[in-house]
């Protein structure tokens, strides 16, 4: 690149305070026209403050932000679109039951008259898929369409808004391996057309892969930058974290020989009766730990209700122990030995609005030190909860803060201590891990590993794939709500295991 | 010290939007040309004499009685995340049997009482829980359904009353059920007054004040510190939530219905052991709508809609002196109006800043707890946030998905 040319985008000691709180602490940012550019850090590092600085969504405190060598001001999202500024989310807005086109035109329509353009907007928009290769048909649904194909209709949306700098916030976490693999193939295009892609990722290995400069981000300001032909993927997670990375590999095996949990032929049914999880058998024992590997939507998620108790079977026999808890309740299941990490803590592991004791009673509420008798021991679970947040470092002022002040790794460390608190003879742990800080991963992974020493059994889920090699004994991997494969997680790739989780290595679709 | 800053935030929206709404009311007044100070002057005015203060004092406070009871009525649906709004139709339904049930029976005294009131739990109840059979089997909105049986109640209560229930004479303009026989009269509580040294006054403060009093205790007592209760405001704040954490949803429907339709089933008792003794065209309506309304103001707590009922009852009262001053007594109803209206949207706006608050208190939430809490609120000098705050952007329902940590960088060597 031209060293004279303006770069396309640089942010000069940029500042950003939140009350009591320092996110953005003058950061320097350089990226020059026409490559991708990666920013790295850990969640919470402050790399989502400084995206949504430059995108207009609030403003810096102190410092400027320069595109082409112009400083500009952004009052809103929609100054930084004007000024060629575009933004994929992380979560996918779309409106599943429109179609790829009506998605992307939506909120700057093309209208002749009142209505809707739709043939200058499909031309647009083939035209845009065709010169980004992006592969998109304007009339397809997108509720048909795949994880990959909803991130390009997401990238296909901020084009149409005429962007030539692109933020991309973590656009691999939702991806499979070769889906990534697709991705980096649209951005080499999107760079081929001078476009400038600003990357947000704390996986190393794929930024080494595709960025041409790193800008590394660290308690809220840049450590520096690093070219990564020549960085090490060591180097980098160095300057990241600044300290040792932790492992998700276990240490010697534990399984013992009672099972604590025997599935078999466990079959659920979808409202439209399509079989969501299709005859899955499989045994935990003490001390084991068996990973559920599987692309989302493979019927985990079902599975794991149908555990829980939260979905009838059509199907199959559950045994816990020795008990058969087929017909038993989600009460009786929990009561009966069952732990709950839910996927979706929001949902399902926690009460947003209240307390933290109150959290702490949720789940066991019939059952000491936080009941007695018809009554909710509130005392007990006071101290109980104010045990859990020293024991597991959670970091919240008190049993009486609210939920929702917790960060997302802090509420999870109370789930993972609820849980633990009762002594489970089976965990089931759903993502145990997702949207939570390093610290806090780790931390959750070695409670993991002491439980399944002391014996508990576990049955983890995970779309973190190294997490579920490092952490399983066995691996099971879900297909269309069959399991499809039995691996051994000690001689496995993460592309391996992704193979068989998109059904490449079977072709029949049969284990 | 914490529970009085407690008790002053949660009172702190509904007062802001009383005051609001009494602005917004004076200007609408003054808009048909009425002077609101004069309003307020006649809505405070008591009398001068002890005993008119006192009588003004009872017909308050009999008014609060079944806008307390309609308001817990509503409460306890609504913290279960359900909107009753059936607690007219269930009130009204259990009003007219029991003053048919207490009409045709004679018992002692306290039995005769004791009879009347489980007959109007168990009638409302029922009403309550067809709701609750229809959304636990058929998947109907309570709202839906509640309101036609609201309609199907009022319809029935009119067939009885002219039907089989009637007591009045033929051709009267006012159709009423047989009298209650005096065995099943609420004795007053106006021996009170002659206790504390106050003129007796010719009104007569009901009786089923304590036993309003008594529901409320155990209303509050069953939400707030019982099993029972916990499952209860669960479901209200996460249905999701709280199925996984074992609560059987459906079952939780149909014990709230029944639990909220047996407390409706009170509104309409301390009128009719009280004062009237029979169930007529005149009998007190538009309770359960305005139970809403209470439960609204007092944000679904015992103790809020106490006071959102005094002062529901309050402005009622104002209705007759205002139109003696020859001012329309439809600014009640305006008031009224505003009120909810304004307490709606104060609840909704306090929720959020509450909510805000929380999320702005876990970027300074001290790294540790043992760590000295109350000087915490500050992240680490140099600017830098605690590792794990928000970054300004975990809002509430936004897990970031995350995957590994970098750490594949460590467990492979250079990627392919």
């Amino acid at each position: 690149m031209d060293e004279s040319a303006p770069l396309a985008v640089e942010l000069r000691g940029i500042t950003k305070r939140f009350p009591g709180v320092v996110a953005n602490s003058d950061i320097e940012l350089r990226v020059r026209r026409g490559e991708v550019h990666a920013i790295v850090g850990e969640n919470g590092a402050g790399k989502s403050t400084l995206m949504k600085t430059l995108y207009g969504m609030h403003r810096p405190d102190e410092g400027e932000i320069l595109l082409d060598g112009k400083p500009v001001t952004f009052r809103s999202p929609s100054d930084a679109i004007a000024a060629g500024v575009g933004m994929v989310h992380q979560h996918f807005m779309l409106a599943d039951n429109f179609t790829v086109l009506e998605n992307v035109v939506l909120g700057s329509e093309p209208t002749r008259g009142v209505r809707l353009d739709r043939a200058a907007a499909r031309r647009r928009i083939r035209e845009i898929s065709d010169s980004y290769a992006l592969g998109l048909d304007p009339d397809t649904l997108v509720e048909d369409l795949g994880v990959g194909d909803r991130q390009r209709v997401e990238i296909a949306k901020v084009l149409y808004r005429g962007a030539r700098t692109l933020i991309l916030d973590e656009p691999t976490a939702v991806l499979v391996p070769q889906e990534v693999d697709e991705l980096f193939g649209n951005l080499a295009e999107l760079k081929r057309e001078g476009l400038t892609v600003i990357f947000i990722s704390h996986k190393l290995d794929e930024v080494r892969k595709v960025a041409d400069s790193i800008t590394v981000i660290r308690r809220g300001t840049t450590v520096g930058t690093a070219d990564p032909r020549t960085t090490t993927a060591r180097q980098l997670a160095e300057m990241m974290v600044g300290a040792e990375l932790p492992t998700p590999a276990t240490r010697a095996s534990t399984v013992r020989e009672a099972p604590v949990l025997r599935l078999s032929g466990v079959t659920v049914a979808a409202v439209d009766g399509r079989r969501v999880v299709d005859d899955v058998s499989f045994t935990v024992h003490e001390g084991e730990v068996v990973g559920i590997a599987g692309v989302e939507g493979n019927g985990q998620a079902e599975l794991v209700d149908a555990i829980m108790g939260l979905r009838p079977l059509v199907a199959g026999t559950l045994l816990l122990g020795a008990d058969d808890v087929t017909h038993w309740s989600t009460r009786q299941r929990r009561e009966g030995g069952i732990g709950f990490i839910p996927e979706d803590r929001h949902r399902q592991g926690m009460l947003l609005d209240a307390p933290l004791w109150e959290n702490r009673v949720l789940g066991h509420q019939t059952r000491p030190p936080v009941a007695r008798g018809s009554f909710i021991d509130r005392k007990g679970a006071r101290a109980d909860t104010e045990r859990i947040m020293r024991e597991y470092d959670v970091r919240a002022p008190g049993p009486d803060t609210l939920a929702v002040a917790l960060s997302g790794g802090n509420q999870q460390k109370l789930i993972v201590g609820r849980e633990m608190s009762a002594a489970p003879r089976l965990l089931i742990a759903a993502h145990p891990t997702r949207g939570v800080d390093v610290g806090a991963q780790s931390a959750i992974w070695e409670l993991l590993k002491d439980a399944r020493a002391e014996g508990m059994g576990i049955v983890l889920i995970s779309a973190d794939l190294d997490e579920l090699i490092g952490l399983s004994d066995t691996l099971r991997v879900m297909l269309r709500g069959r399991v499809v494969a039995a691996l051994d997680p000690a001689r496995l790739t993460p592309e391996e295991l992704g193979t068989h989780m998109t059904g490449a290595a079977h072709p029949a679709g049969i284990a | 010290m914490t529970v009085v800053r407690r008790l002053a935030q949660a009172a702190l929206a509904p007062v802001v939007a009383v005051v609001i709404a009494l602005l917004i009311s004076a200007l609408v007044m003054l808009a048909i040309g009425v002077d609101p100070l004069d309003a307020l002057r006649v809505m405070v005015d008591f009398g001068d004499e002890p005993s008119q203060q006192i009588t003004a004092l009872v017909v308050v406070l009999n008014r609060a009685v079944p806008l307390f009871l309609a308001g817990l009525a509503v409460a306890i649906a609504f913290r279960a995340g359900l909107f009753n709004i059936g607690v007219e139709g269930q009130y009204r339904m259990a009003t007219i049997v029991t003053a048919g049930v207490g009409a045709a029976v004679v018992l002692p005294g306290p039995l005769h009482l004791l009879l009347m009131v489980v007959v109007a739990m168990a009638v409302a109840a029922i009403w309550a829980g067809i709701v609750a059979v229809l959304k636990v089997t058929r998947g109907v909105s309570e709202v839906i359904s509640s309101i036609m049986l609201n309609f199907i109640a009022l319809g029935t209560a009119s067939f009885l009353l002219t039907g089989p229930l009637r007591g009045s004479e033929p051709g009267a303009s006012i159709i009423t059920s047989k009298d209650i026989p005096e065995s099943g009269w609420m004795p007053s509580l106006n021996g009170l007054f002659d206790v504390l040294g106050l003129a007796n006054p010719p009104r007569q403060l009901y009786g089923f004040l304590v036993v309003a009093v008594v529901v409320g205790v155990l209303v509050s007592v069953l939400l707030k510190r019982t099993r029972f209760g916990f499952d209860l405001r669960a479901s209200g704040l996460s249905p999701s939530a709280a199925s996984a954490s074992g609560v059987d949803a459906r079952g939780m429907v149909v014990k709230t219905m029944l639990l909220s339709g047996a407390v409706a089933g009170l509104i309409g008792m301390p009128d009719l052991l009280g004062r009237d003794h029979n169930y007529g065209t005149e009998f007190t309506s538009g309770l359960g709508f305005l139970g809403i309304a209470v439960a609204l103001l007092g944000r679904n707590s015992p103790i809020g809609i106490a006071l959102g009922a005094l002062l529901f009852a309050f402005l009622d009262r104002a209705a007759v002196p205002l139109q003696i001053a020859q001012i329309p007594s439809s600014v009640v109803t305006i008031i009224q109006g505003t009120i909810v209206l304004a307490v709606v949207v104060a609840n909704e706006v306090a929720r959020r800043l509450t909510r805000r608050q929380a999320e702005r208190g876990s970027a300074v939430a001290p790294p540790s707890t043992g760590n000295g809490s109350p000087g915490g609120g500050r992240g680490p000098d140099g600017g830098s946030p605690p590792d794990d705050g928000p970054g300004g952007g975990n809002g509430p329902g936004m897990a970031t998905v995350s995957g590994a940590g970098g750490r594949r960088g460590e467990q492979q060597g250079a990627p392919a």
